[in-house]
C-alpha cells in the first residue's frame, strides 16, 4: 500500500456540540482504494470473513445511519419549523391538526406495543420529545404528558414481567427521557377537559338560542364545527384519562384495584368507540393520517436513528387507524378478562385461567399485567405465600401446614419452580413451549430430592406422630409434584398443535405420546384425590355423608374429563398407525433419516426428564406396529370418548369452559367414529376418488378425519 | 436465512429434468451468478462479504443448477461446531420462478446435505418463515421437523420455524465404542467457526 498521506486536522461544527476533533482522511482512503484490486479483501487477526459480514458501507443509506433523515438532530428539526407551536394561527386548523397529532400518536403507541421500538414510534413525535415546548398549548401539552406517563407505566409493568428475545425491544428507551412523569399529568388533563366541557356547553346553549351567562371563548372559529370538535377532543382526552387510571388500578397491590379497573375499562371502551367513528361534518378520511406523504405535523421517525443500533433501523409501517382501534379494543378486552380473575382461586384454578386466557392470544402488555397481578413480592396476588399455595394444592391438612416442611431446601426450591411456572405460562406461546420443555428436568430433580428427603426421614429410628404427619405431607407433595410435571408435559405437547409445529405425518407419534402422558396424568390426579379425601375424612370428627366422598370404584369428574381426552388421543394414534401400516414400505420414506430420528427430536425434552420413564421409539413402534383396520374394528375408542364426554357433562354444569371443551370432544369423537367405521369397512384403502385429511375444525389440538372427493 | 422456492406464477420454462446439471461451487467465476440470483429472488440484502464468508470457507457446500448455459438455482451452506454438536446450516436456497415446482430445489439442497452427513454432521438446520409453505413442504419431505417457533423472527413481524434434520446415529457395539474413545477422533470439516444461532 502506498504511504498514507498525512491527514489534515479540521474542525467541523456539529449540531451536537461535543468536543471531538475531526480529521480529513479523504486522501488516505483514496490510497487505500487503489491499493486493493477487485476481489481482494483485507484480512487481519480481528477482521476475518465472519467479521466482514457485519461491515458497513459508508454513505450507503441502507447501512450508514448518518445518511438518512432530513435533520441532524431534534433541535435542528425544531429550528426548521418541523413542530410549530401553535401549530397554526388559524384556530380551526390548529384544532384539526391537534386531533391529527393525537390520533397519530395513538397509532404510534399501538405500533410500539406490537413490537417496534419506542424510538421509531411514540418518540418520533417532536412534541413528545420536548414536552416543555408545549406548555403554551394546553391541549397538546396535557395529551403528550399523559401519553408519556402512560408509556412509563407500561414500560414499568413489562420490565417487571419476564420478557425475552424480540419482546426485550419493548422496554428499550434508548436514553430517551421519561422522567418526571407521574399522576400529576392527570390534573393537567382534567383542567383541559373541564375547559373544553365548558366550551361545549356554551356552544350548545348558544345554538339553542339561550344567551350564556359566562363569556366563554370558543375552541375554534367555525361555529358550525364547534360541537363536533369539542366532542372529538373530549373523547380523546377521556380515553387517555381512563387508560391511565386502568394502569394505576392494576398496579395496586393484592389485586385491590381490579374492580375499579373494570369500571375504567368500560368507560375507556366507550370513548374508544366514539373516537373510532369518523368526525361528522368533516371530509377527512381517517386513514389519511398514515397514508404516504400525509404525515401529520411534528413527526419524524428518522430523528432517533443515531440512538439505536449503528445500522439504521428498517423503516416500519405505523399501524393504520383501523388496526390501531382494533389493537386497543383487544387490549382493553384482555385487561378486562384479567381484572375478572378471582382472587380466591386455587392454583389449579389459576393455571386453568391462564391457559384459557392464552387462547385469545393476548399481546405483551396484557400478558405482562397478568403476570404482575399473579406474582407480587414472590406471593400469589401479593398475598399468599407460595408454600401455602402448594400445601393447598397438594391437599395438606391444616396440622401438616404448620410443620417445618416449609423450610426444607427442596420445598423452597419447589416454590421457585412454581413461581417460575406461573411466569412462563404468561409468556408468548412460542417461547413458552420451549421453556416448559426445559423446566421438566428441574421438576424431575425436585421429585428426586423429595423422594430422598422422605427416605432419609423414614430411615430415622424414632417415628413420632409428628414425624408421621411430616412424612405423609412430603408424600402428598411428592404425588402432587409428579402430577404437575405431567400437566406441564401435556401442555408442552398440545401447544405444539397451536404453534403448527407438527406436520401431518407426525400426528400419529404425537397423539400416541399425548395418550401416554395423559394416562399418567389421570392416574396421578386420581391417586392424589383419593388420598386427599382420606386425609380430609380423617381430619373431620363428624361422619361424612356419602355424597361427599366418591366411592372407590367411581372416578371423580375431573378424572373422567381427562379420560375422554385419553380415549380420543388413543383413537387418533391408532387410526393414524393403521393408515401408516397400510402404506407400502416405500411410501412416506424420507431420504436422510427415519421416524426414529424424528421421534427422538420431537420428544427429546420429555424423554430426558423421564416423564414418563422408559418410553422410547421402540415402545411406540411396539404399540403400533401391528395395528390394522381389522383389529381396530373390534374396539372404537371414539365411541368411548363420546360416551364419557356426554356422561360427565352434568358434573360440570355452570362451568362454561369445561362444558365447551366437552362439546368439542364429543364432536371430534363423533366425526372420527364415522370416519373410522368407513375406513374399517374398506380395509383402510379408500377409493382413489376420495381424499382423507386431518383438520382442526372442531378442536384446537384433536384433529377430525375428513373424507372428501379428490379434485 | 431464506428460501425462495414457492410461488412462481407466470410463465413456466419448458425442460426435461435431465437437462438440469448440478455443479459444485468452482471458484470466483460462480460468485456473481450466485449473488445475482439471490439478490433477484430473496428479500434480505446481503453484502458481498456475506457470500464470500460462505463460499470461501465451505466451497464444497455450495451448488449451482444450470439449464443449458443459464444458472437457474443455487444453494449456499456452512457447517461447524455449535455447542456440543457438529451442525450444518442452510443459508440460502433459490430457484428462479419459471423453474420452480419441478424438483430442482430438492435436488439442489440434497447435495450439500449429503456432504454434511458424510462430513460427520449430527444435524442440519435452517430457518424458514411460517408462511413459506413451499419451503416447509420441501424440507418436510426430506425429513426435517419444526423444532421451534421463533416469535416475530423477521422484521416484518412474521414468525419463523427453526427446521432441523437429525441424521441417524450409527448403532455402535459397546466394545467398539470403548476402543473408539481410547483413540483420538477427527472431524472432517474445513473450519469450526463458532457463532450462535
Amino acid at each position: 500500500m502506498a504511504a498514507a498521506a498525512t491527514a489534515a486536522e479540521v474542525s467541523i461544527p456539529l449540531g451536537s456540540g461535543d468536543n471531538s476533533m475531526w480529521a480529513d482522511v479523504s486522501l488516505l482512503l483514496e490510497d487505500a482504494c487503489s491499493g486493493l484490486r477487485d476481489g481482494e479483501l483485507i484480512h487481519g487477526d480481528n477482521f476475518d470473513l465472519y467479521a466482514a459480514m457485519s461491515a458497513l458501507e459508508i454513505m450507503d443509506p441502507k447501512m450508514d445511519s448518518g445518511m438518512i433523515g432530513k435533520y441532524f438532530s431534534v433541535d435542528e428539526a425544531i429550528e426548521c419549523g418541523a413542530a410549530p407551536i401553535p401549530i397554526s394561527f388559524d384556530k380551526t386548523v390548529d384544532v384539526q391538526c391537534s386531533i391529527d397529532i393525537m390520533d397519530h400518536l395513538l397509532a404510534c403507541e399501538a405500533t410500539w406495543h406490537r413490537g417496534h421500538s419506542l424510538a421509531q414510534t411514540v418518540f418520533s413525535c417532536i412534541y413528545i420529545l420536548r414536552p416543555e415546548r408545549t406548555t403554551r398549548h394546553a391541549l397538546l401539552h396535557s395529551y403528550c404528558r399523559t401519553t408519556r406517563a402512560t408509556c412509563k407505566a407500561v414500560i414499568s409493568v413489562v420490565s417487571d414481567a419476564r420478557t425475552h428475545e424480540e419482546e426485550d425491544l419493548f422496554t428499550m428507551t434508548y436514553g430517551l427521557n421519561l422522567n418526571g412523569e407521574d399522576e400529576k399529568c392527570l390534573s393537567i388533563l382534567n383542567a383541559v377537559e373541564e375547559t373544553i366541557s365548558r366550551k361545549l356547553r356554551a356552544c350548545r346553549t348558544s345554538s339553542s338560542g339561550i344567551k350564556s351567562l359566562e363569556d366563554i371563548e370558543p375552541l375554534q372559529n367555525n361555529p358550525a364545527l364547534e360541537d363536533g370538535y369539542c366532542r372529538a377532543i373530549l373523547e380523546r382526552l377521556r380515553f387517555r384519562k381512563h387508560f391511565y387510571h386502568i394502569l394505576m388500578c392494576l398496579k395496586r397491590p393484592h389485586g385491590r384495584g381490579m374492580q375499579l379497573a373494570r369500571k375504567h375499562i368500560a368507560s375507556c371502551i366507550v370513548e374508544l368507540k366514539a373516537i373510532s367513528r369518523p368526525l361528522r361534518q368533516q371530509t377527512i378520511i381517517k386513514d389519511r393520517i398514515t397514508s404516504p406523504g400525509c404525515q401529520p405535523i411534528g413527526f419524524d421517525s428518522s430523528l432517533n436513528t443515531r440512538l439505536s443500533a449503528s445500522t439504521p433501523p428498517r423503516s416500519i409501517n405505523i399501524l393504520s387507524w383501523n388496526e390501531t382501534i382494533e389493537y386497543f379494543l383487544k387490549l382493553l378486552q384482555d385487561l378486562d378478562i384479567i381484572s375478572s380473575c378471582s382472587l380466591d382461586n386455587s392454583l389449579e384454578g389459576i393455571l386453568s385461567f391462564i391457559v384459557q386466557f392464552q387462547k385469545c392470544q393476548p399481546d405483551l402488555v396484557a400478558r405482562a399485567h397478568l403476570q404482575c397481578l399473579l406474582l407480587q413480592d414472590r406471593k400469589l396476588f401479593g398475598r399468599d405465600t407460595i408454600f401455602s399455595v402448594i400445601a393447598k394444592a397438594a391437599g395438606l391438612s391444616e396440622v401438616a401446614k404448620n410443620n417445618e416442611i416449609e423450610n426444607l431446601e427442596c420445598i423452597v426450591q419447589l416454590g421457585q419452580l412454581v413461581m417460575n411456572l406461573l411466569r412462563i405460562l404468561c409468556t408468548n406461546s412460542a417461547w413458552q413451549r420451549r421453556k416448559l420443555g426445559k423446566i421438566l428436568q428441574d421438576w424431575r430433580v425436585i421429585y428426586m430430592q423429595l423422594e430422598l428427603a422422605i427416605r432419609n426421614k423414614l430411615g430415622e429410628d424414632c417415628v413420632h406422630t409428628n414425624e408421621n404427619i411430616y412424612i405423609n405431607s412430603l408424600k402428598q407433595i411428592l404425588l402432587w409434584v409428579e402430577e404437575q410435571a405431567y400437566w406441564i408435559a401435556s401442555r408442552f405437547l398440545t401447544l405444539g398443535f397451536e404453534l403448527e409445529l407438527y406436520s401431518s405425518n407426525e400426528y400419529g407419534m404425537v397423539y400416541w405420546y399425548i395418550y401416554v402422558v395423559s394416562v399418567k396424568l389421570a392416574e396421578k390426579m386420581h391417586h392424589r384425590m383419593t388420598i386427599n379425601n382420606r386425609v380430609k375424612c380423617r381430619g373431620k370428627k363428624k361422619k361424612v355423608s356419602g355424597n361427599d366422598v366418591p366411592r372407590d370404584f367411581q372416578f371423580p369428574p375431573a378424572v373422567l374429563f381427562l379420560q375422554s381426552h385419553i380415549c380420543l388421543a388413543e383413537g387418533l394414534a391408532m387410526m393414524l398407525a393403521a393408515l401408516k401400516n397400510e402404506k407400502t414400505a416405500l411410501e412416506g420414506r424420507t431420504p436422510f433419516n427415519t421416524d426414529q430420528e424424528r421421534f427422538s427430536q420431537l420428544f427429546e425434552l420429555l424423554q430426558k426428564a423421564g416423564f414418563p420413564d422408559h418410553i422410547s421409539y421402540q415402545s411406540f413402534e411396539g404399540s403400533t406396529r401391528n395395528v390394522t383396520f381389522s383389529t381396530l374394528a373390534m374396539y372404537n375408542h371414539f365411541k368411548d370418548a363420546q360416551r364419557i364426554a356426554k356422561e360427565v357433562k352434568s358434573s360440570f354444569s355452570g362451568e362454561r369452559e369445561r362444558l365447551s371443551e366437552l362439546r368439542m370432544i364429543e364432536q371430534v369423537a363423533e366425526h372420527n367414529s364415522i370416519a373410522m367405521t368407513l375406513l374399517c369397512r374398506v380395509g383402510g384403502s379408500l377409493d382413489p376418488s376420495l381424499n382423507l385429511s386431518f383438520e382442526f375444525s372442531h378442536h384446537p389440538h384433536f384433529a377430525t378425519a375428513v373424507v372428501r372427493r379428490s379434485l | 436465512m431464506e428460501a425462495g422456492v414457492s410461488g412462481g406464477e407466470g410463465e413456466k420454462a419448458e425442460f426435461e429434468p435431465s437437462e438440469i446439471t448440478y455443479v459444485s461451487y468452482g471458484g470466483e467465476h460462480h460468485l456473481p451468478l450466485i449473488m445475482s440470483l439471490v439478490d433477484q429472488e430473496l428479500s434480505e440484502p446481503y453484502s458481498i462479504f456475506t457470500y464470500r464468508y460462505f463460499v470461501y470457507l465451505w466451497p464444497q457446500l455450495s451448488f449451482l443448477a444450470f439449464h443449458k448455459e443459464k444458472c437457474v438455482g443455487t444453494v449456499v451452506c456452512k457447517m461447524g461446531e455449535h455447542r456440543s454438536t457438529f451442525r450444518g446450516y442452510i443459508a440460502m436456497l433459490v430457484v428462479i420462478k419459471p423453474y420452480r415446482g419441478r424438483g430442482i430445489a430438492t435436488e439442489l439442497v440434497s447435495r450439500p446435505i449429503r456432504v454434511m452427513q458424510e462430513s460427520g454432521c449430527d444435524e442440519v438446520t435452517l430457518e424458514a418463515e411460517v408462511t413459506n409453505k413451499g419451503a416447509l413442504a420441501l424440507y418436510g419431505r426430506l425429513g426435517f421437523i419444526r423444532a421451534k417457533r421463533l416469535f416475530r423472527y423477521y422484521l416484518n413481524g412474521v414468525d419463523a420455524f427453526r427446521l432441523k434434520l437429525l441424521f441417524p446415529q450409527p448403532h455402535i457395539h459397546h466394545t467398539l465404542l470403548q476402543a473408539a474413545q481410547e483413540a483420538p477422533t477427527q472431524r472432517s470439516s474445513s473450519d469450526t467457526t463458532k457463532e450462535s444461532h
